[in-house]
Parts: structure tokens; C-alpha cells; sequence
């Protein structure tokens, strides 16, 4: 049978029942307790515990402050243990932060739901809880019955009406917490509770940004026959918002461009941005479709991240980057500058609902042809949107400053136009591409690194470049496969296991196209299954072959015409 | 200090085998690593790593052993681990699959 626990009869008993066959009281801090023990004595309390009374000048670090904290509480009400377990972020669990003398608390990360045992019932009641003989009944955490503690007494930390955690202290005797401790525990932890709440505020905001900054693409991807620009400006009252823009290449040679704004601000925006921003690259490796992409991402989002809204713009190009298919989650269309002449306009792009708000309607996708030259300026609402005037005059002001022309001038005239030396109350993101004309595109040189994993890219490059020079299908066909072979050879013989290069540069000269692959390692004749048969290859393909060895590398050049019939 | 000694022991210029001795982990493993790449050419047809007198190897050191081996591959260098019978180094590697992927023989 259970040994039931002794009653304590105290003076003060106004609360509630205690659910643990009475061996709990919780008290629900009438005023009398707040006058009891007597302003004096309650100031002579406060200045035994006068290190750390004042916490807004103490250590900015959290763990220190509650290190420090702990050691003055336990000697200000004779404890023999003293903890503070703070409230995570979505409240459910209070986890322990910091101990004295019941430091495996914090060393094996104990945590206590919400409204269970001694700490979650202080949480969820919002009042002291005193424990007069701890047993397995009235506390769930073992380590409190282990640590040999005989009395408990626990208050909220509460700053205001928040509640941030629970400050609880625990003694070895019989003796008893009494209405005095209480009084000044609830008087430590109020201010404790203030500066907690200081601190997690600012470094919440502190890792926001750095959490929203190592989002951001260091530098976006090199994709043939395009170009990228990008500017992200935040907003002007130090807060961070869940925009994101990412720009990304898929297996089968497509290329994402994404631009997107996750509702709210701070660090819980930017979180779920970063989780959306992960969902969404993992999708874009499997899907091809900016609609799929976007259902997909939406029912991630409502499973996983219920109460989040976003606006996303998804767009996917083609690998050879000659049509761009969009579907926008309430994200505002692109602005776009296509072909000689024509003033740029906002596309005409049905905007769908955002992620995260429901199934209304299937959403739309729209296809935009994109010539050489074509200009494409993504954009959050923060470039467009001003509290002083209306959004239509923001997109009017941003057609007029978008031109056909470098990403980078582009994005350079945009944020000039628009954002200017004002400060922005909303963080700017603009994201611009282009495709390059033809013109330029006649000679491009590309390095890569020497590994199997590069010639897919290089493909792409090639078919792009051979494209653009609009070569006939076989002459396409033979040089793609000679500089295939041709850069086979240099990942495959040239460095041994180390690490090494492989240079491609092509050159158009009329219809002649001039194709140079060069390694810096050193050249071995040809093994393996089909040893010798790529040079062989190669000169069948196009006619001219001259492979240069040298104690500095290998270099192979090739020339073939781009018309069929031509050599 | 972790140390380890990496040395070339063969005769035969084609197949190389190079031993390596003493203990591997972060501290030290790009330097092993940069001594077996010095002693691995790409002139020769093969690698044989033994691995009889190395005490300790981590999985900075596994780490190795599956670059090394990836690469020499596309290089079409063949490459043979050799292992103390009963050692920890073997017990390690046929634990992580490294067995299953590389060519390994116990030490005769």
C-alpha cells in the first residue's frame, strides 16, 4: 500500500486542491502573502541577495546569469538546490537551463511537459507549487527524488504576463518552504524573468539574422547562357522577415528560380523560411513543374508548419533556358523586359493562393518565352510596397526602371530607383536574370573540376553554346560527344588520385567552331576497356584532332563546322 | 600529438604498397592522406595500402580510405587494403562496408 504523505496545515491556504493526495499545495499568491513577511524584513531579504538583485547589470550571457543568479537564491532561502528550466519556444516543455546542486539536471537535458509533475504543474498554474515530502507521486522528474531532496518549492518566472519559465528550489531537511520563501522567491523570480526575457529577446534577434544571413545563397550557381544578379537589402528597424530567393540547378539540367516571403518576423519566421527553403530544394530535384512544386511545398507546409503563411513565385527554365514556366503563391509577378523595343511590364501571371492557407482552386502555371536578351526582374513586395503610396505605383515605378540589359545594372538601377537613401520598413529582395544575347555567347571558356560528376553540367554548357550558334542537329550532335570524350579522358587519366582541373574553352568563328580541353596533370597513354577508343572517337567526329602532351598538362583542340556538310 | 608514419615498402614500380604505421584520426589525416596521394601517381597500375601497423583509425580516417578509393577507381588504379588479422582496423572497416567496396586481405 502507498504510503500516504503527511499533511502540513499552513496558514495560508488559499489555491487550489492539491491533486496528489495532499502532498502538494499549490498556492495561489494571495495578497496577504505579499505583504507577509513585512516590507522591512522583505528589503533586508532583497539586500542579502543584493550580488545579483539588480540582473539587468549582470552577465548578458544567459547561462552565466542564471549560474550567478542560482548561487545568491540558494543562499537567500538556505536551499540546497536551485534550478531555473525555461519554456521552449512552442510551450511545451519546460527544459532544464541551469542547477546548483542538481546539476545533472541541466548535464542530462531534463525535460518536463507542460501541466505534469511539480515544475509543469508552476508552469501551467501560473502560481507557486510547494512539495513537503517529495515521492515518485509528486514529482515526475526522478532526478529530483534521486538527488536525495526532501521539500521543494517552485515559482513562475514571469515577465509581465509571460511566462518564461519556472524557478524551483529544493532542500535535503525536512524543513519546510514556508510563505517567506515564497514571498521572495516570487520576487527574485519576477525580476530574473525580466532580464531572461531581455536577453532571449536580443539574442533571438541576434539569431535571426544569423540564421535568415546563412540562408541566403553565398553566390548563386553559373548557369550556361544565363545570368543573375541579386540584392537583398533588410529591413531599416534591425528586424528580419522570412524572405528568401534561391536560384538552383536540377539533375536533368533545369534551373529553379524562386523568390519567396514567409508571413511574420523574427526568429520564428525566419526558421520556417530556412525549412521551407530545404523542402523546396529537395522538391525541386524531383519535380519538374512549377505547379507540382508548389502543391508539394503546400502540403509540407500545412502538415509540418500549421499557422505559417508564404507567398512563393516558383519558375523553371528549360535546360537549354529558352522558356520559363511560372505559378506564384500570392507572390507578385515578375516585371519583365522581352524583346527589342517593347517597354517592360509586370507579367500577366494569374497569382494563385499563397502556401499554407488551404485547397481553393487548382493553381495556374503560365509560360514566358525568353529570347536572347530577355530580362527578368523577380522581387518581394518590399521593393514595390511603401506606406505612403499605393503598391500599383510601386510596380509602375519599377517598369519604368527595369531595362534589357546586365543583371547586374539592372539590379543596380532597381534598387536606385526604388529604394534610393530612403530606409525600407520591410526587407527588399530583388532578383534578376537574363539571358544572354547571342553575341556574347560566341567564346566561352569553363573550368571544372576533373571528377565524373562535371559532365553533365558540361553537356548542358555545350548544348547551350551550340545552341545559341544555332548549329545544325548532327555537326551539334558529333561535337558534343568529341568534347565529352575529350574531357572524359582528362578526369579519367590525368591526375591520379589527386584532385586536378580540366579546362573547356569554345570559340565560334563563322560557322567554324573551335573547341579546346586542357588538364594540367600528366599524360598517360589511354587504359581500361576501351582503351585508345575515345581518341579515335574524337577524330572521327570532327575531322581535326591535335593533342598536345607536355610536362605542364594535356591539350586536346578540335574544329568542326556548325552546318552539316561543312568539316 | 597523434603521429602516424606513412612509407613506401614495395619494389615492384607498377603496383606500389605503401605502409602506413601508427595512429590516424582529425588531428593528423590530411597528412596522411597527402603522403599516400604523393606516393600515388598516375602512372601506376595499382595501390596496395597496408594498414597492419596502424593502432587506431577513425572515421576521419574511413573517410580517407573511401575518397582514396573512389578516385583511384576513375583512375583506373586498382587498390588492395592489407589488415592485421584480428585487429581493431579490420574489425572497423568490415563494420562501415569498407570491405565491400574495396579489395581487403588479411596480413600473412
Amino acid at each position: 500500500m502507498r504510503r500516504l504523505p503527511t499533511m502540513r496545515i499552513v496558514s495560508i491556504t488559499e489555491g487550489e486542491m492539491p491533486p496528489f493526495g495532499g502532498s502538494t499545495r499549490a498556492v495561489r499568491t494571495p495578497r496577504v502573502l505579499r505583504v507577509i513577511p513585512g516590507a522591512a524584513e522583505r528589503a533586508r531579504w532583497l539586500r542579502t541577495f543584493d550580488p545579483v538583485t539588480d540582473f539587468q547589470n549582470s552577465p548578458s550571457d544567459v547561462d552565466e546569469l542564471l549560474n550567478e543568479a542560482l548561487d545568491g537564491i540558494r543562499a537567500a532561502v538556505s536551499a540546497d538546490t536551485a534550478a531555473v528550466l525555461l519554456l521552449d519556444p512552442a510551450a511545451h516543455f519546460l527544459v532544464a537551463a541551469a542547477a546548483r546542486g542538481v546539476e545533472s539536471e541541466v548535464r542530462q537535458g531534463a525535460r518536463v511537459p507542460v501541466g505534469k509533475g511539480f515544475a509543469g504543474r508552476v508552469a501551467s498554474g501560473r502560481a507557486p507549487v510547494i512539495i513537503d515530502e517529495v515521492t515518485a507521486e509528486s514529482v515526475v522528474n526522478p532526478l529530483l527524488i534521486s538527488a536525495g531532496l526532501r521539500t521543494l518549492l517552485g515559482v513562475p518566472l514571469l515577465a509581465g504576463d509571460v511566462l518564461v519559465g519556472v524557478l524551483h528550489v529544493g532542500r535535503l531537511t525536512d524543513r519546510s518552504f514556508g510563505p517567506a520563501d515564497t514571498a521572495l522567491l516570487e520576487e527574485i523570480a519576477s525580476r530574473l524573468a525580466l532580464a531572461l526575457r531581455t536577453r532571449t529577446t536580443r539574442s533571438e534577434r541576434e539569431a535571426a539574422v544569423a540564421l535568415q544571413r546563412s540562408l541566403w545563397p553565398e553566390a548563386l550557381p553559373a548557369v550556361p547562357g544565363l545570368e543573375f544578379a541579386a540584392r537583398y537589402v533588410p529591413a531599416g528597424n534591425g528586424g528580419t522577415s522570412g524572405d528568401w530567393y534561391d536560384v538552383l540547378t536540377a539533375p536533368s539540367g533545369a534551373t529553379w528560380v524562386v523568390m519567396g516571403d514567409v508571413a511574420g518576423r523574427g526568429l520564428a519566421a525566419a526558421v520556417a523560411m530556412g525549412r521551407l527553403r530545404s523542402a523546396l530544394r529537395a522538391y525541386a530535384i524531383e519535380v519538374s513543374d512549377p505547379v507540382e512544386l508548389l502543391d508539394r511545398l503546400d502540403r509540407q507546409l500545412q502538415h509540418f508548419d500549421p499557422g505559417v503563411m508564404a507567398t512563393v513565385l516558383c519558375a523553371v527554365l528549360d535546360p537549354l533556358g529558352r522558356v520559363m514556366r511560372l505559378s506564384t503563391a500570392g507572390h507578385p509577378p515578375p516585371v519583365v523586359a522581352v524583346g527589342d523595343g517593347l517597354p517592360p511590364v509586370m507579367m500577366d501571371l494569374p497569382v494563385d493562393r499563397p502556401l499554407g492557407v488551404g485547397r481553393l482552386r487548382p493553381r495556374r502555371a503560365t509560360r514566358l518565352a525568353l529570347p536572347p536578351g530577355a530580362t527578368v526582374c523577380f522581387y518581394t513586395d518590399g521593393l514595390v510596397e511603401r506606406r505612403h503610396r499605393p503598391i500599383s505605383d510601386g510596380i509602375a515605378a519599377l517598369e519604368k526602371s527595369m531595362f534589357g540589359g546586365h543583371a547586374e545594372s539592372v539590379c543596380a538601377r532597381v534598387m536606385a530607383d526604388l529604394v534610393g537613401d530612403e530606409p525600407v520598413d520591410d526587407d527588399v529582395a530583388v532578383l534578376v536574370m537574363r539571358r544572354l544575347p547571342v553575341d556574347e555567347s560566341r567564346s566561352l571558356v569553363t573550368r571544372m573540376p576533373a571528377v565524373p560528376a562535371s559532365l553533365q553540367p558540361l553537356r548542358q554548357t555545350v548544348r547551350t553554346w551550340l545552341g545559341d550558334l544555332g548549329a545544325d542537329r548532327v555537326p551539334a550532335e558529333d561535337l558534343l560527344l568529341a568534347i565529352g570524350e575529350a574531357v572524359t579522358n582528362a578526369v579519367e587519366h590525368a591526375y591520379g588520385p589527386r584532385p586536378g582541373e580540366v579546362v573547356l574553352s569554345l570559340v565560334a568563328e563563322g560557322d567554324l567552331a573551335i573547341c579546346t580541353v586542357s588538364d594540367t596533370g600528366r599524360w598517360r597513354s589511354p587504359r581500361g576497356t576501351l582503351r585508345g577508343r575515345g581518341l579515335t572517337l574524337m577524330e572521327a567526329l570532327t575531322g581535326t584532332l591535335d593533342v598536345a602532351r607536355g610536362d605542364a598538362g594535356t591539350t586536346v583542340r578540335m574544329t568542326r563546322s556548325l552546318r552539316e556538310g561543312g568539316r | 600529438m597523434t603521429t602516424a608514419d606513412v612509407v613506401v615498402t614495395g619494389t615492384d614500380a607498377r603496383v606500389r604498397t605503401v605502409a602506413v604505421t601508427g595512429e590516424v584520426d582529425l588531428s593528423n589525416v590530411a597528412g596522411v592522406e597527402d603522403r599516400i596521394l604523393d606516393a600515388t601517381g598516375n602512372d601506376l597500375l595499382g595501390l596496395v595500402l597496408d594498414l597492419t601497423g596502424v593502432d587506431y583509425l577513425d572515421s576521419t580516417g574511413l573517410k580517407l580510405l573511401f575518397t582514396l578509393a573512389v578516385r583511384l577507381e576513375i583512375s583506373q588504379i586498382t587498390l588492395e587494403l592489407v589488415v592485421a588479422p584480428g585487429s581493431s582496423v579490420q574489425r572497423v572497416l568490415e563494420m562501415t562496408g569498407v570491405g565491400e567496396s574495396v579489395p581487403m586481405r588479411t596480413a600473412d
